[in-house]
């Protein structure tokens, strides 16, 4: 019996204990301590602490006091930068199922994925379309981002001439209400045509545009003026598509031109110069060499670092490639360095890289090629913060500012590169340390599960200027995948060297391309019953995305 | 002449691609000496002098002296013509059709310019220094063209020659009535689907557009309070009405021509060129009369029913009936013999040389409305020369030297030269890793650039896209 007791006692003590500890740690409080803090606001601190409270930054520095209530993370090895921005992705959006190819014949008219809008214009040709809208808290996309180390997003669908407006996005949150930053952020705008319908080429591209504009202009009088005295003037018409681009031709919403070769961005800089816009080049790899001209007219750069390189394979009987290629490819990642030797301000994107590890990676070789590392680092941090206008709460590790943190271990720009932590809005992710690649001759190699990719995919290739439709065909046994991909410019091909990974798949094919043959490569990652990914060809690297067919 | 989508699709279009950046010249002073110079304008002249200051021919004669820091060239033995001048041309374009809408006046080729195109190259080193760069002829009533020069290796700004009156592509006959944007399931093809309907298309172009007009006119006499739309798509139709717009009519049938310039005369514009016009000289007369020119190919026809009834003589009529005509290429390869294509209106018509030279050179510069700046050898004219080895008009000519207010755009010594570097060039940049080819594994061969080159050519006849 009084054994009984004092058992009963000691266990009611260790509950209390365990309760006061409890009390003690709060879960919303961290402080990673000892470890090298990449502030980007002035020089690093090479062993300091940095508390995360509520959300927000708490303290930060060498001597930083770390809080009784806090969750204590050692980072001794370990490295704390400002949470990673990708200054421009279609995070969460799902492109449009490929349409059917055109050619009349009795095909029933298939029901066009967006919903029906009452815009007077058509698909394409949409202002109006919000990011915001489109996205889904969620979405298994945004972990897979995270989990590479990034926190925040600039995303903005990739479908139309005028990709609508975009939203930055912290990369984790209940809602997209709670995971927005800024929406929208500004417009968004690719050279490209509406299939079937006018602007069927570049040029309609451009004259659309100005229309659109102009008579943008003209019901923003009409509606100020009704707005003033309607009596006596018929009530203008409303037009959602050209009222949201009210704030465009007034300079108080952005245009982010997706341009890559140097004629795209300066028929950019023209197109903005001729009415006033406040632009913003995205692509911009051939951005280095009309610098001077970015620099005068103010324009940043969103510079994606899907760096071409060749990817066809090798024939005695081919065509030598062409200079221009040959030079695109090796200046490419010296584009960055130039860019900050010029003054011109830019921020690093993914472009549609589907390693997200290629983003660190290409982000390493602009620095192997004159760009500064804290530069590098300031292009996925502050800078991109800067550009969008939220450079008083992202960007930085500087107290007061939101707790968007990524922890790797070792160098960001190191080739044994692992991200530990992820801070979104002061909510830890953890990583589970990554197992080193297991050597071949050890034994018991364990392999991961592969993706379930075999099935009919209609893709959309995104082509500037004339996006392609096609389907895949594809069989999957284990980790080899057969089958075939067809489009109507290149009719059907079979694939080779087709492979499944963990989360995506990738293959080769030879495809007729206006009687010449040419060499694609093609890696893409499947989520759900959605892939996306790039084609790469001699030409370059072009994003495509699909949909599995039921 | 091109199928537009088929040369964006993929950049397949890349060659191999010599970008040497032509070097500036600083030298405000150039004399050319000792050479045949055809004037294109008051004949020939033995052993003469051309002396270039600022860009201009400033003196033409025998002996002449210049600075002493001016560039000499000598250039005894060999023949000073004009910069060519191709009067259709699709060079330098990333998209040529804008297939969506029969009436497409408010595209304008000018936003679609790529400085970079190889063929601007190969068109210095085969003589020409401008360019009428036209909308395709998918439609009754195109875009809006622009006129360059061919300054390779300078921002794309540099090259529209600013003061060339504006103009317009019109299209008659076969094209614009068959083709239409890819028809999508549920959509009818495009109208019109006849030589009638293209007709109406035109009539009702400018029945609207006099309409604007007045509109605008209502507005600015203050007869009206709200400002009219500004319509991109009306307002180059009123400045042909107005007369400040040249229209450049894509057409074979001459009945089809003649009713065009009828049209014209019922909203009182003019057409400034019949373009191809093979059967133009069955109306020579009517074109003359009211100073329409004609810009033909010298002697290709029979690629379409409505090119049977051309004859190598066409030129020599219109020239006897006093139309002004000139001989053009609508290709990026023909562009590099029009000097040969204008010797061939002597054998047929017996045009004398210098008429013959004019329809490369002076009489496209008069039908693009820049005469007053090139196109002849004479005082006061901008400096656009080409330096030939032989007499243009043979076969065995090519030019040495092509410049532009005189600076050096093609020399064919500092090319062969250049050769060298590139290869070397070539070979570090194909050691990069990024150049590599990817697996070591052969794939199948690619079809060799000759061939694709033909087979290109035949595709623009072929699928007569634009002819």
């Amino acid at each position: 019996m009084k054994i009984r007791s004092r058992l009963f006692a000691l266990g009611a003590f260790i509950l209390l204990c365990v309760c006061a500890a409890a009390a003690q740690t709060r879960t919303d409080v961290y402080a990673i301590t000892n470890a090298r803090i990449v502030t980007a606001a002035g020089a690093p601190i090479e062993k300091g602490t940095v508390v995360v409270r509520d959300g927000l930054i708490e303290a930060v520095g060498a001597a930083a006091r770390v809080p009784a209530d806090a969750r204590v993370l050692d980072g001794t090895g370990l490295t704390v930068y400002p949470g990673f921005i990708d200054a421009l992705t279609n995070l969460g959006l799902q492109t449009a199922p490929a349409r059917p190819a055109g050619g009349g014949g009795g095909q029933p008219a298939q029901p066009q994925q967006p919903p029906q809008s009452n815009s007077n214009y058509p698909n394409g040709l949409q202002p109006e379309v919000a990011a915001f809208e489109q996205l889904k808290a969620g979405d298994a996309q945004f972990e897979t981002n995270r989990n590479a180390g990034f926190t925040t997003a600039l995303t903005v669908s990739r479908d139309g001439v005028f990709n609508g407006q975009s939203a930055l996005i912290n990369l984790a949150g209940n809602s997209v209400s709670e995971m927005v930053v800024k929406t929208p952020f500004a417009e968004h705008f690719t050279f490209r045509t509406v299939p079937g319908a006018y602007p069927a080429s570049l040029l309609g591209t451009f004259s659309a545009f100005r229309q659109m504009l102009l008579d943008a202009q003209r019901l923003q009088e009409i509606e100020r003026a009704y707005a003033a005295n309607p009596r006596g003037m018929r009530r203008p018409e409303m037009d959602k598509s050209l009222e949201a681009l009210f704030p465009v031709i007034n300079g108080s919403l952005p245009v982010v031109f997706n341009a890559n070769t140097e004629r795209e961005i300066v028929r950019a800089l023209d197109l903005a110069k001729e009415f006033k816009l406040n632009a913003i080049i995205a692509g911009g790899q051939d951005a280095w060499k009309v610098a001077p001209r970015l620099k005068q007219q103010n324009v940043a750069v969103l510079l994606s670092l899907n760096f071409p390189r060749r990817t066809a394979a090798v024939s005695t009987e081919a065509d030598p490639e062409d200079m221009e290629t040959l030079r695109f490819r090796a200046e490419t990642p010296k584009g960055a360095a130039r860019l900050a030797l010029a003054g011109v301000r830019f921020a690093f994107q993914s472009g549609g890289l589907t390693n997200l590890g290629d983003f660190f990676a290409n982000a390493a070789r602009a620095t192997e090629n004159g760009l500064a590392p804290e530069a590098a680092i300031r292009a996925m941090t502050i800078a991109p913060a800067q550009i969008f206008g939220v450079d008083n709460r992202l960007g930085t590790i500087e107290t007061g500012k939101i707790a968007n943190l990524t922890v790797v271990r070792g160098d960001v720009f190191g080739k044994d590169r692992t991200v530990t932590h992820v801070f979104v809005d002061g909510r830890l992710f953890e990583q589970k340390e990554r197992p080193r690649p297991p050597v071949a001759t050890q034994t018991g190699v364990t392999t991961p599960a592969l993706a379930q990719v075999g099935g009919n995919y209609s893709i959309t290739i995104e082509i500037p200027g004339q996006p392609v439709t096609g389907t895949l065909a594809l069989t999957q046994q284990g980790a080899a995948l057969s089958g075939t991909i067809s489009t109507q410019a290149t009719g059907t091909a079979p694939i080779k060297d087709g492979k499944v990974t963990s989360d995506g798949f990738s293959f080769q094919a030879s495809v007729d391309y206006s009687g010449s043959q040419i060499e694609i490569t093609v890696t893409g990652k499947v989520a759900g019953n959605q892939i996306s990914g790039t084609i790469d060809s001699p030409q370059g690297a072009i994003p495509f995305t699909g949909t599995k067919n039921p | 002449m091109k199928k537009v989508t088929a040369f964006i699709l993929l950049g397949l279009l890349f060659l191999a691609n010599f970008n040497f950046a032509a070097s500036a010249q600083s030298k405000t002073e150039v004399l050319i000496r000792n050479a045949t110079v055809l004037t294109a304008a008051k004949g020939t002249l033995e052993n003469a002098d051309i002396l270039i200051q600022n860009g201009k021919i400033a003196k033409l004669g025998k002996s002449l002296k210049a600075s002493a820091n001016a560039q000499i060239i000598d250039a005894s033995g060999k023949f000073v013509s004009p910069g060519i001048i191709d009067c259709h041309s699709h060079s330098m374009l990333d998209a040529i059709n804008e297939f969506s809408y029969s009436v497409t006046s408010m595209t304008n080729v000018r936003d679609v310019l790529n400085p970079r195109d190889i063929t601007i190259y190969r068109a210095l080193a085969g003589g020409v220094t401008a360019g009428n760069l036209l909308h395709g002829s998918a439609n009754a009533i195109g875009g809006q063209n622009t006129v360059v020069k061919f300054k390779w290796g300078r921002p794309v700004e540099d090259f529209p020659i600013s003061d060339a009156p504006p103009g317009i592509k019109f299209a008659l006959g076969e094209n614009p009535k068959r083709t239409h944007v890819q028809v999508q399931a549920g959509q009818t093809p495009r109208y019109p689907r006849t030589r009638m309907g293209t007709m109406e298309v035109i009539r009702d172009a400018f029945s609207r557009a006099r309409d604007y007009k007045r509109a605008w006119d209502d507005y600015r006499a203050k007869k009206t309070k709200l400002p009219p739309r500004r319509d991109l798509e009306l307002e180059p139709l009123v400045e042909i009405l107005e007369g400040k717009r040249l229209v450049h009519a894509h057409g074979y049938r001459s009945d089809e021509h003649l009713n065009l310039l009828l049209i014209a005369d019922e909203f009182g514009f003019k057409i400034a060129t019949l373009q191809h016009g093979l059967e133009a000289y069955k109306i020579a007369p009517e074109i003359a009369k009211r100073g329409t020119g004609v810009s033909i190919f010298v002697d290709s026809w029979s690629y379409k029913l409505e090119a049977y009834d051309a004859i190598p003589y066409n030129a020599a009529i219109l020239w006897k009936n006093g139309v002004v005509v000139s001989i053009n290429s609508d290709s990026d390869e023909r562009m590099r013999r029009l000097n040969l294509d204008a010797a061939k209106v002597m054998k047929y018509g017996g045009v004398p040389e210098e008429e013959a030279l004019k329809m490369v050179t002076l009489n496209a510069a008069r039908q693009l409305g820049i005469d007053r700046r090139t196109g002849s050898v004479e005082t006061g004219k901008d400096a656009d020369l080409v330096i030939w080895n032989a007499h243009p008009f043979s076969v065995y000519a090519r030019p040495e030297i092509t410049m532009i207010e005189g600076e050096i755009f093609f020399d064919r010594t500092k090319d062969i030269a250049r050769r060298a570097e590139i290869e070397r060039e070539r070979q570090e940049l194909e050691k990069l890793d990024v150049n590599k080819p990817s697996g070591a594994g052969a794939t199948q061969p690619r079809i060799p650039a000759e061939k694709r080159m033909e087979e290109r050519d035949e595709a623009e006849f072929g699928d007569g896209g634009n002819r």
